[in-house]
């Protein structure tokens, strides 16, 4: 018994039982959100936000007001507060910083090309992918054959370039 | 050396949950509906992180290592995604309330930008809600993937257009429409199965069992 | 019966694990690999494929959020 809790508050969790609660979770959304669980959607309208705040974009977007009344604002945050309450209660927080610099660069590059390719395809792993397929739309098996040739490519570029 | 560098971090924990429980008052005071959607989101990142849930690496690692246990995992969560979503699409129907569901168009767009999101992601070591997941672990890379997604988000918005008006798009097609919904599902399921067979011969070909 | 060890810190997933792969090749049947990380999926995901290649893997968490592997070579 103590063992048991001891794995539930430590971790890791087998992975078919995640795939379980999560997807407990995400028809739980569903149910209370009346649309599907997305992440990209709600980045792109604080982005907008913020380059036009800054005054480097020009966009007659949201308000500050209407992104807070988002419910993508909270699912974002939410799972930000979860991961980090998750690694807490097993005492296992600390920073980790970037320790080389070639990490650096692979993350902005690969920060822009997965921003620019979720965008044009209408979401990202999760809005598209697995919640299109969810959906029962043709459009998620398609974009999901692409992520996996785009994975593929990704990886020939990881070997090459980062080992 | 092996427990002396280790200091447990309880304290600290009671007063995030604190915190925690003290934010989502606050809020219920403003929102219930956002309360329970904030609730869903800190449970969906503890999920993923305690069960090392990752996209990339379910997508990535049949063809890198021969490896297929996440990915198996994925085909399970879609499965039950997929029943789960055909269930309350239905009750919404039954009893008139609006359901959006992710039917989105269909372009070459849709190809293009899911090859440049399979690369990005591999790069940035995590989808959009793994990035979400390890800046909460605290890794400062996924800052920096952060800060490119969101720039890279509000270019693709900036340019879909014209990606729209070279190749134009089709309306998204939603599967029940065309075959009805019971044939739809176990044309669906039956693919994942599919999917999970093909899977795990892979993994023992890899292996070399 | 010998220990060997990598430098994977601060590598991102899968690079520690293509690199151990590499390692292994080169090393005889009871050699050790030692391995650290920070990463938990990294640590994890080395466990889970030991485990499927059924090699001996232990796992320790020496200090807050670093795991310390010690990989078994026991077949070819």
């Amino acid at each position: 018994m103590k063992k048991t809790l001891q794995t539930i508050i430590h971790g890791p969790w087998a992975y078919w039982i995640g795939a379980i609660i999560l997807a407990v979770l995400n028809i739980l959304v569903l149910i209370v959100r009346r649309e599907p669980w997305g992440v990209t959607l709600n980045i792109e309208n604080w982005g907008e936000w913020i380059g036009t705040t800054l005054g480097m974009l020009d966009d007659q977007g949201f308000t500050f007001k209407e992104l807070m009344a988002a419910s993508g604002t909270y699912l974002n945050l939410g799972l930000i507060l979860g991961a980090f309450w998750a690694t807490l209660v097993a005492s296992q927080v600390r920073f980790r910083p970037i320790r080389d610099k070639k990490f650096l660069f692979s993350a902005l590059i690969g920060g822009l090309l997965m921003g620019y390719g979720a965008r044009i395809a209408y979401g990202c792993n999760v809005g598209a992918l697995l919640n299109g397929i969810a959906s029962s739309s043709l459009t998620g098996w398609i974009f999901a054959i692409a992520v996996f040739f785009g994975t593929w490519l990704g990886s020939k570029l990881l070997l090459r370039y980062l080992m | 050396m092996e427990t002396s560098s280790f200091h447990s971090q309880q304290k600290w924990n009671i007063g995030f949950i604190v915190f925690l429980t003290l934010l989502l008052a606050l809020l219920s005071q403003i929102s219930i509906h956002l309360t329970l959607i904030t609730v869903l989101g800190i449970s969906l990142g503890f999920v993923l992180q305690k069960s090392r849930f990752c996209l990339v690496s379910a997508l990535r690692d049949p063809l890198l290592l021969g490896m297929t246990q996440l990915t198996r995992a994925f085909l399970l969560l879609l499965g039950i995604s997929i029943l789960g979503f055909a269930l309350v699409s239905w009750g919404a129907s039954q009893r008139n309330i609006p359901l959006i569901l992710n039917v989105f168009p269909l372009g070459v767009h849709t190809v293009v930008g899911g090859v440049l999101f399979g690369i990005g992601m591999v790069l940035a070591g995590g989808c959009t809600s793994g990035i979400l997941m390890r800046i909460g672990e605290g890794f400062a890379m996924q800052w920096v993937a952060f800060f490119g997604l969101l720039v890279g988000v509000v270019l693709g918005e900036r340019s879909v257009i014209n990606w729209r008006n070279v190749f134009g798009e089709s309306p998204g097609i939603f599967l029940p429409d065309i075959f009805g919904w019971v044939p739809t599902l176990i044309l669906e399921i039956s693919s994942l199965l599919a999917l999970w067979q093909l899977a795990s011969w892979w993994q023992k070909k890899q292996l070399g069992e | 019966m010998t220990r060997f060890s990598i430098e994977i810190w601060g590598e991102m997933c899968p690079i520690p694990l293509i690199k151990a792969k590499k390692k292994l090749l080169s090393m005889q049947c009871g050699d050790i690999l030692v391995l650290e990380t920070e990463h938990s999926c990294t640590s994890r995901g080395i466990v889970v494929w030991s485990k499927a290649n059924r090699y001996i893997i232990e796992e320790k968490e020496v200090a807050n959020g670093i795991w310390h592997l010690e990989l078994t070579k026991t077949h070819d």
